[in-house]
């Protein structure tokens, strides 16, 4: 696959002057290029060379025009309490117009206008130039009839307002990218076989009479993005991704609700695990959440914890790697919380920070934030966000903050949402540290030295994102799942519910003592302003000296009255619901 | 022990049932309990009804007195395509479990708050134990929404000194009717309508030039859609219900500007109960391309009079989006505010056994009528979405309206569901048209209305007068000809068409057509109006006036 695409690689900045301003489109590989590109290649070139010239030039032309397809094929199929609910499956191909009106220093999409400049139009799944050139026109028309109406506004409000705090410029200067890749291939994911597997998954909770709701949902998808640009780039990228998602809700006596989720991601089905594995974690995800629903209440703590690979993983992505994103550097409802800190210490010492979207493997597991060239065509690239505890840089997208002129590669977004800088793999790597058994060690003496009867053990953390018919999204979150309290006397740990830290988070961050000498990977997907995008994060687990946590708000809405249907087929343990005669 | 107390209980309720259906409704085959229970997915909700009724109560609280489960299995099938390529196909089916628990009694009962049921995915596998899962789930949350419902109504009560004009909640005889459930036509098969939807919508390129004088066609869009709709439906009061549903509609459309930016639409859709029922596809592609024709005829057309006030003649087919919109939600009727002494919401609400419409008019809907001309009626049943079965309702005889549609839920001097108890999926039925007839007692043929609207010119002295061919919105003329005193037509376009209201139903309607048009309406609840050509005396024509966006800053791609 990386002969061929590089083999498909081809020389830039001449093409590029060529594609724009030859009559037809002079590019042409060994391999003929896919239809996609070339159509819409061809209609950016009629377009750019076209739009502001009518009418005299009374209109101003873009100086800015890129088109992005997606192609994608995929299948999801849902089951819950022992059946499948939803199975779909489908081809959709859709474009992003990008329409950039002004120049880079001041342009339509400034400010608050930033999402206004993408159009998104709906493409024939088929091959068809004339369709597909017929479509990405209309979508272009619109996009440019908003990106006038929004540059006008743009520069009403920069005649009015005072002066920015930040007067970088609103789009990098790039050089452009051509890279060729093969289409995806086409999407090998059975349904019947995914039907059949996520039903005996979500099977496995009929012996658990306590989880009153569970969910077994599987996803695959093989998707081609084409990109091409005015400034001459040309980009094929296939993705594969392939996800099941395990989750199981109860609700306590007392009316907490409780739930627990199990995530498995890889870029193919033949990357998820096998049967038996999953209805493993099905059943101990079941157990945990019987055992948990049945746990004591926690109570006010600020002391010692240790924060699992998994829980550090999804911590630092929440909870560090947002704040790093560029575009939070800028504009006035931006937090800003790193902006002024580069070259400052902001994590201990013995901790370093990347952001690394070219790894597509962490051991043996794959990881969901790998891609090649991110949204805005740019190639992607490892950044050293903090090294040895000092902050170098962000997660830059093509909008410049005074600090970054360039993008390093981190543009990402959904179909149709403007590309921002996100994360994709985040690496934490550490140079203090000991084995797991000596981290639990230095927890209890720990414990000890402050007069704590137990220090806590967070085993798992959700991103606040996970998804959950219940509670919606919350992003830079993380609601603490499975908490133990382990005691300084020796008695055995003791698992609690109701956990919520408080607090500031990052703050528990810069009281890292010590790390383990293993790290642990959390593949999944993320939301920010710019949508939904796969990430993963690597970290080992961690000692804090100090974590402060408060019992979590909880509702007050009774389990249900009648037991589950089918408790009598399951292992007959009774759960003590208040059935009534 | 739990087993077997629930057996004693299926039968009971069985029994029950079968008398009732025996001594009730008579014109249905006698079907029960028993052959129900041969259906799994009946036999599941029979059970989880039943440990329901017997079972749930929350101590210190009143138990349900009605539980009601309905599910809804949603077959579909689409093919769609754009300027000549397809943009996909989809084949999808989903069930959906809506789960209605009422506490107090029938007087007063907990209904009527935002709360109103619980709604669950529900399984597609005939599994017993998950699709009770599933009602498990929904139940309880209703009942304890219901209580809810039912304090916060018990204290609403005591605010106010008129008590409501009606009970909460009819009482209905039980009924069991297992009618087969539809299958969707291997005709429609998304592949094969792929092709025909791609070949639709791609009819404008070899015209575009020659038909469009300049213009371009901005968007054209074929659209095929198939969907069998299975209902199963099961109460505490015994009854069991299975019905099916279909619905096909092969529909384009396709817009462009004329020179002055104004936007220019046309579509055209043919829809019916099964494949049979749509164009063959020449018919269909001769619908396009004079559909495509036609938007190259309104570029050219001048624009409409600035304002018209005198006689307008609407089409069978423009009659008919005039009468829904006017008759169709004020002669359904619903419960009104808390407090008052109204009758029912809407522009009718007082006019039972008032004039609403002339004299020669007369309406119907009757779920019954199947058929019309030979063409299937989408909003036909013979079973409403409450388990009722369906009443042919004479609303307006003689101008004058005599009754309303009323489902469940009764309003003052109509204690008892006729039938249309409609609801769209997943949601609470309400009283709606289902097919809905207007026919005239003197009517006119199509020349003799020509005739009767040139004389009206003559005689008010007009020079003009109008006709409204089709409509897009109710106040949108798509297709409107200017018609001069010697019978001249003229397309014109950019008119708004005003004061058609429920006034003008009533005491401007001078004469009505033969003929009825058939206008299937395939939405969330489908529907059927029949309806006549009709001659308004007086109305108003008027420049619309709308935003005349751009026109597209570059051609189209050749």
């Amino acid at each position: 696959m990386k002969n061929a695409a590089q083999r498909m690689r081809l020389t830039v900045a001449c093409c590029a002057a060529a594609l724009l301003f030859a009559g037809t489109p002079l590019l042409r590989a060994a391999e003929p290029t896919p239809v996609v590109l070339d159509a819409m290649s061809v209609e950016l070139q009629r377009a750019f060379s076209q739009l502001g010239k009518q009418d005299g030039g009374k209109q101003q032309p873009p100086y800015f025009l890129s088109y992005t397809a997606r192609d994608t094929s995929a299948v999801s199929v849902t089951a819950q309490y022992g059946a499948v609910v939803s199975s779909m499956g489908g081809r959709y191909r859709s474009a992003d117009v990008q329409v950039r009106l002004g120049s880079p220093a001041l342009d339509n999409t400034h400010g608050a206008h930033r999402g206004s400049a993408v159009n998104t139009v709906q493409l024939p799944v088929v091959d068809d130039r004339q369709a597909l050139a017929r479509s990405l026109w209309q979508a272009t028309n619109a996009g440019y009839g908003t990106a006038l109406d929004n540059y006008l506004r743009v520069k009403t409000e920069a005649e009015v307002r005072a002066k920015e705090e930040d007067n970088s410029p609103d789009f990098s200067q790039e050089a452009p990218q051509v890279h060729v890749e093969k289409p995806a291939p086409a999407l090998a994911a059975d349904r019947a076989e995914w039907e059949a597997r996520t039903r005996a998954v979500s099977k496995v909770f009929r012996v658990f009479p306590d989880v009153y709701q569970n969910e077994v949902m599987f996803a695959a998808q093989s998707s081609t993005n084409y990109f091409a640009s005015s400034e001459g780039s040309r980009i094929v990228t296939p993705h594969g991704a392939a996800g099941l998602v395990i989750l199981a809700a109860t609700r306590a006596e007392d009316g907490m609700d409780l739930f627990l989720e199990t995530t498995f991601q890889a870029t193919t089905t033949a990357g998820l695990p096998a049967q038996a594995e999953l209805e493993k974690a099905a059943r101990e995800l079941g157990q945990r959440l019987e055992a948990l629903r049945k746990a004591p209440v926690t109570e006010p703590f600020d002391g010692p914890a240790i924060l699992s690979g998994r829980a550090a993983a999804v911590f630092f992505h929440e909870v560090l790697g947002h704040r790093l994103e560029g575009q939070r550097q800028r504009g006035d409802e931006e937090g800003q919380t790193f902006t002024k800190e580069l070259g400052k210490p902001v994590l201990p010492e013995f901790l370093s920070v990347a952001d690394d979207p070219t790894l597509e493997h962490y051991g043996s597991t794959q990881l969901s934030g790998h891609y090649t060239y991110d949204s805005e065509g740019q190639k992607a690239q490892r950044v050293d966000l903090i090294q040895n505890g000092i902050l170098k840089t962000f997660l830059m997208s093509r909008l410049p903050i005074a600090s970054f002129a360039q993008s390093n590669g981190h543009g990402r977004a959904q179909g149709g949402r403007m590309p921002t800088g996100r994360q994709g793999n985040l690496v934490v790597t550490s140079t203090k540290t000991v084995p797991e058994a000596e981290l639990r060690k230095q927890l209890i003496e720990e414990a000890k030295k402050q007069g704590k009867p137990y220090g806590l053990y967070f085993e798992d953390i959700s991103s606040g994102f996970a998804v959950t018919q219940r509670s919606s999204p919350q992003a830079f979150q993380v609601i603490p799942l499975v908490v133990w309290r382990v005691y300084v006397d020796g008695r055995p740990d003791e698992l609690v519910r109701g956990v919520s830290i408080v607090g500031t988070p990052l703050a528990a961050m810069k009281r890292i003592l010590v790390t383990s000498d293993k790290s642990d990977v959390f593949d999944g997907v993320c939301g920010a302003e710019s949508g939904s995008v796969p990430v993963s994060a690597i970290a080992p687990a961690m000692l804090v000296s100090e974590m402060e946590t408060q019992r979590q708000p909880q509702g007050t809405a009774r389990p249900p009255i009648l037991p589950i249907p089918g408790a009598e087929l399951g292992t007959g343990s009774t759960s003590g619901k208040g059935v009534s005669q | 022990m739990k087993t077997m107390r629930s057996i004693a209980k299926v039968v009971g309720t069985g029994l029950l049932a079968a008398l009732l259906v025996a001594g009730g409704a008579s014109s249905f085959a006698q079907q029960t309990r028993a052959d129900a229970e041969k259906d799994p997915v009946l036999k599941a909700m029979l059970t989880e009804l039943d440990r329901s009724m017997s079972q749930l109560q929350l101590a210190g609280f009143a138990k349900p007195f009605f539980i009601q489960y309905r599910i809804e299995d949603v077959d579909e099938s689409t093919a769609q395509a754009e300027f000549g390529a397809s943009l996909g196909t989809g084949r999808s089916r989903q069930r959906v479990a809506l789960v209605t628990v009422r506490v107090g009694d029938a007087k007063t009962d907990s209904s009527g708050g935002r709360g109103d049921g619980a709604v669950e995915l529900a399984a597609l596998d005939q599994d017993p134990v998950a699709l009770r899962s599933t009602l498990w789930q929904a139940t309880d949350e209703a009942y304890k929404a219901a209580l809810a419902a039912y304090a916060q109504k018990q204290a609403a009560l005591k605010q106010v000194q008129t008590p409501p004009q009606a009970d909460d909640f009819s009482q209905e005889k039980p009924l069991v009717s297992l009618a087969a459930a539809l299958q969707l036509d291997a005709g429609a098969d998304a592949d094969r309508w792929e092709q025909r939807m791609e070949r639709a919508s791609g009819l404008y390129r070899g015209i575009e030039a020659e038909k469009l004088a300049d213009g371009a066609i901005e968007y054209a869009h074929a659209d095929f859609r198939a969907r069998i709709t299975t209902t199963w439906l099961v109460n505490s009061e015994g009854t069991i219900l299975r019905k099916g549903a279909a619905v096909y509609q092969e529909a384009f459309g396709a817009g462009t500007q004329a020179a002055d930016g104004m936007r220019l639409d046309r579509s055209y859709a043919s829809t019916g109960t099964s494949l049979a029922d749509l164009d063959v596809a020449a018919v269909f592609e001769k619908h396009v391309l004079d559909l495509l024709g036609s938007l190259g005829e309104l570029r050219k057309a001048p624009l409409v009079d600035e304002e018209y006030h005198g006689p307008v003649l609407l089409s069978a087919d423009a009659s008919a989006d005039t009468l829904r919109a006017l008759l169709a939600g004020g002669v359904a009727a619903t419960r009104p505010k808390m407090g008052t002494e109204a009758r029912t919401n809407g522009p009718f609400a007082s006019s039972f056994h008032a004039q609403v419409l002339p004299g020669f008019l007369d309406v119907v809907d009757d779920p019954g009528l199947k058929s019309y001309d030979g063409k299937g009626l989408l909003g036909a049943y013979d079973v409403d979405d409450e388990g009722v079965p369906a009443q042919a309702v004479k609303l307006v005889e003689a101008g004058r309206l005599e009754d309303y549609l009323i489902g469940r839920q009764p309003v003052r001097d109509f204690p008892h569901s006729n039938g249309h108890g409609r609801a769209s999926i997943a949601a609470q039925p309400r009283p709606a048209i289902a097919v809905l007839k207007v026919a005239a007692r003197e009517s006119s043929t199509d020349d003799q209305l020509n005739n009767r609207l040139l004389e009206m010119a003559k005689d008010r002295g007009l020079a003009n007068v109008y006709v409204v061919e089709t409509l897009g919105g109710v106040h949108s003329p798509r297709l409107l000809y200017r018609v001069s005193a010697d019978g001249k037509r003229t397309l014109v376009r950019g008119a708004e068409l005003a004061d058609i209201d429920q006034r003008a139903l009533r005491s401007s309607v001078e004469a009505a057509g033969k003929d009825l048009f058939v206008a299937n309406y395939f939405e969330d609840v489908p529907e059927t109006v029949l309806a006549p050509a009709l001659l308004f005396t007086d109305a108003t024509i008027r420049r619309a006036n709308e935003k005349n966006e751009k026109l597209p800053f570059y051609p189209p791609p050749q």
